[in-house]
């Protein structure tokens, strides 16, 4: 697909219409000077007003504005006939070929969907008229994520008082989910004391709240408390990375990931996550409605996705397992299972190969070790 | 790097057999960032399209009115020299066609205002197409995501949030608020069952519906037809039958004869046939032919952008283990409105298998090899050794307990 093409394209369609303006212009300032002359010519002399009015007639008939407003849009309409075509040329307009018409989704869900997007990207004026006009029920994560924005704002104005208060009342949940959230938030909120140089406070703090880390994190410990003897020139010490927004912005991501979860939401808005995928399969499936255009396609009642859609590794949430063989996904009828080699292979292509039974041993497609069918382990990913 | 697939060029009859064999993309490559920007760059025709189709259309209307104005101008002078009036008469008349003249010169103007507005928004668009790249890709696809969400609203008719959405997002010139609006006005008539807006716009799209041998007109003055019969005024329905239907006479028989003949029904009929005619239901035929003939008009997409990406994504998303209890909450289709949509979809498909660490969430690939305990249960290398580390040499299974020495775990080879 070539951008400059369309560019190109539109640029000689302005000109053309450039053009045609200037050249209908001319036109009416014409039929505007004629006609003004005959005026004053008719009311400021003695002329005859019947000759003068058969002059511009005849003039008129001579060039013949019709005509030549016609010619004018002619090589307009051509350019304008083009674009369209480059555009069907360049860019996929049918992208509703890979859409299933017998399936159609549920508004209030969709809309439901929305509203919780507005709501946690923090867009509260919209999503509250989103939901006023779609007529939809309040939404149940409204409050959780306006809270939410309280604790990101007051972080936004270095205040991690909120931040604080909610790590601590949902430490636990935190411990579980293995997060140095509370760690993050109170090394940051030593740092603001040491830079209002308080080191006495500082310390104290140090020995409050980060002195419960020492096993986990001693080496960031240390680096923090040794700050402290550069109060005053902090930028000019080894620990100058103290002063950059880095470490709030990754507390600020590791907040909201940790409320989200806590949520029973996940981190990245799973509309944009959806949106994005869709964005790479569409190609895919689109190219494939292409090739098989004439043969009949159950398209709208297949199981399975008859093409495989590569998304890129942050879009894998579970693993799967292909046996490299028969192609199949394991399942628990036919989960993976590890040879002596260290080559998986599913379950159901290790009883094939080796005849059902009725050898013990085969080799390995890959190395060629000998297998021995029952020994194979069955692995959980 | 462009993935050059054999299959689509040529005759692909030839190619593919009865028994359509598997279709595989040529090397199992995952396409360069680039090439799938440029894939999702080309999904956006209706984009640039309908802004075009727009300007097309305003530039030819203004057009036709000027051609008219002219002509009627200049007929005017000649008529004027025809004939024989006095000097005063001749002042006034003339004095009339100037002013006449300086009205079209104003409207050339403000039409040539209103098209160039127009052209810039086109320009705009392809302006924003050209701006994405690798960095700000982030940023790109969430004004996208937000252009999808206006369509989608503009569709459903949700403009006071649309036109706060584009607002705030700054996005007025990417959405096509104005040209839903006026689509909703026709509609919303034809939905009070009346036709005049349908016929006004009928008339204004003129040559287009011709060109594209639509029947949409003579759908409207059928219906007509038949309210004209249900009112019982059956002379007016003959009088509009003789002005409006009988021109499609030639052409659409098939569909003229059925309706005339429900003159010789009562609209309270239970002749299948006919009772179908007189059902209040056409006129929700008659919306969906709008919309149809609309979006065809304006190279729109008859369903919402956010409905189309959506099924695709949710496809290339499903899987079993994203129905499970106790599923990552990452993966979108553990969220139950997610789930709902996806559920008539078919699943995704796999062709290489691809590792997620229990642990650490990340890849188990060649860099990060699963590792294996006694039991069969694997889990990543990265995270076993960060464990083993921490726990001078030991490693314990978070799934069931089982402790054992990180030289006693085994490499397994996934391909």
């Amino acid at each position: 697909m070539e951008l400059k093409s369309i560019k190109d394209e539109f640029d000689r369609v302005a000109n053309k219409h450039k053009l045609s303006y200037t050249k209908t212009h001319e036109i009416v300032q014409l039929l505007s000077q004629e006609i003004h002359k005959a005026l004053s010519l008719i009311q400021d002399t003695q002329f005859d007003h019947r000759s003068i009015l058969l002059d511009v007639k005849k003039l008129f008939m001579e060039r013949s504005p019709g005509t030549q407003l016609e010619s004018a849009e002619k090589e307009l309409n051509v350019a304008l006939t083009k674009y369209p075509k480059v555009l069907e040329k360049q860019l996929n307009s049918e992208i509703s070929k890979a859409y299933r018409n017998n399936v159609e989704f549920d508004t209030h869900v969709v809309n439901q969907i929305i509203a919780n997007f507005f709501y946690r990207q923090g867009m509260f004026e919209i999503g509250d008229c989103f939901v006023a006009e779609t007529g939809e029920s309040e939404c149940t994560t409204r409050q959780s994520f306006v809270e939410m924005f309280m604790i990101l704002e007051a972080m936004k104005g270095r205040d991690l008082e909120p931040a604080l208060n909610w790590a601590a009342a949902n430490s636990e949940k935190l411990k579980q989910a293995r997060s140095d959230l509370e760690m993050k938030l109170h090394s940051l909120q030593f740092l603001k004391i040491s830079q209002g140089q308080n080191s006495q406070e500082a310390l104290s703090y140090a020995r409050r709240h980060l002195a419960v880390y020492a096993d986990s994190c001693l080496s960031e410990i240390q680096k923090l408390v040794c700050s402290l003897l550069w109060d005053k020139n902090l930028e000019q010490s080894p620990y100058s990375e103290f002063l950059s927004p880095v470490m709030w912005d990754n507390a600020v991501r590791e907040l909201t990931r940790q409320y989200c979860n806590l949520l029973g939401e996940s981190s990245e808005s799973p509309l944009s996550v959806t949106v994005t995928a869709g964005t790479q399969a569409l190609p895919v499936l689109l190219k494939y409605m292409n090739v098989i255009a004439n043969k009949k396609l159950d398209w709208q009642t297949m199981e399975q996705l008859p093409v495989a859609v590569e998304l890129p590794g942050e879009f894998q949430f579970h693993s799967v397992f292909v046996c490299p063989v028969s192609k199949e996904q394991s399942s628990e009828d036919n989960p993976p299972m590890m040879m002596s080699c260290g080559h998986v292979l599913c379950k159901q292509t290790i009883t094939r190969m080796s005849k059902n039974g009725a050898k013990t041993s085969f080799k390995c497609p890959y190395c060629p070790t000998d297998v021995d069918s029952t020994r194979c382990k069955q692995l959980h990913f | 790097m462009e993935i050059d697939d054999p299959l689509t060029n040529g005759n692909t009859d030839a190619v593919m057999t009865e028994s359509a064999p598997p279709f595989t993309p040529s090397p199992p490559v995952p396409a360069s960032r680039s090439s799938q920007l440029t894939e999702s760059l080309k999904l956006e025709h209706q984009l640039l399209r309908v802004p075009f189709e727009h300007y097309k259309k305003t530039i030819r209307a203004n057009h036709r009115c000027l051609e008219k104005e002219v002509t009627a101008f200049v007929s005017g002078v000649g008529d004027l020299a025809d004939n024989n009036r006095s000097k005063d008469v001749t002042v006034s008349r003339l004095t009339g066609l100037v002013s006449r003249l300086q009205g079209l010169k104003r409207k050339l103007e403000e039409g040539s205002n209103v098209e160039n507005l127009q052209a810039q928004r086109c320009r705009a668009r392809i302006d924003h197409l050209d701006s994405a790249d690798g960095d700000n890709i982030t940023e790109w696809n969430n004004t996208k995501l937000k252009r999808i969400l206006v369509d989608y609203m503009l569709r459903m008719s949700y403009f006071d949030t649309a036109s706060k959405l584009s607002e705030t997002s700054n996005i007025l010139d990417l959405v096509d608020i104005d040209i839903f609006r006026e689509a909703k006005k026709v509609i919303d008539a034809l939905k009070r069952r009346e036709v005049a807006s349908a016929l006004a716009w009928c008339a204004d799209n003129k040559t287009r519906l011709k060109k594209a041998k639509s029947k949409f007109e003579f759908q409207l003055r059928l219906q007509e037809f038949i309210e004209l019969v249900r009112a019982n005024s059956y002379k007016q329905a003959i009088h509009y039958a003789r002005k409006h239907l009988a021109p499609w006479g030639a052409t659409h028989m098939n569909d003229l004869q059925p309706v005339l003949a429900t003159l010789a029904f009562k609209s309270t009929t239970e002749c299948t046939k006919y009772k179908v005619l007189f059902e209040l239901g056409q006129w929700d035929i008659l919306v969906h032919q709008f919309k149809q003939e609309f979006c065809k008009l304006y190279g729109m997409t008859m369903e919402p952008l956010l409905n189309i990406y959506l099924q695709a994504g949710l496809s290339a998303l499903k899987t079993p283990y994203g129905f499970e209890e106790g599923c990552t909450k990452e993966d979108p289709l553990s969220q139950e409105s997610f789930r709902k949509l996806a559920l008539p979809l078919p699943y995704s498909k796999q062709e290489h298998s691809k590792l997620v660490c229990y642990i650490s969430k990340e890849l188990m690939d060649t860099e990060n090899p699963p590792l294996v305990f006694p039991n069969g249960y694997v889990y990543s290398t990265k995270a076993l050794k960060e464990m083993a580390d921490k726990n001078k040499g030991e490693v314990k299974c978070p799934r069931t307990g089982l402790v054992c020495n990180y030289t006693d775990l085994v490499k397994a080879y996934i391909s």
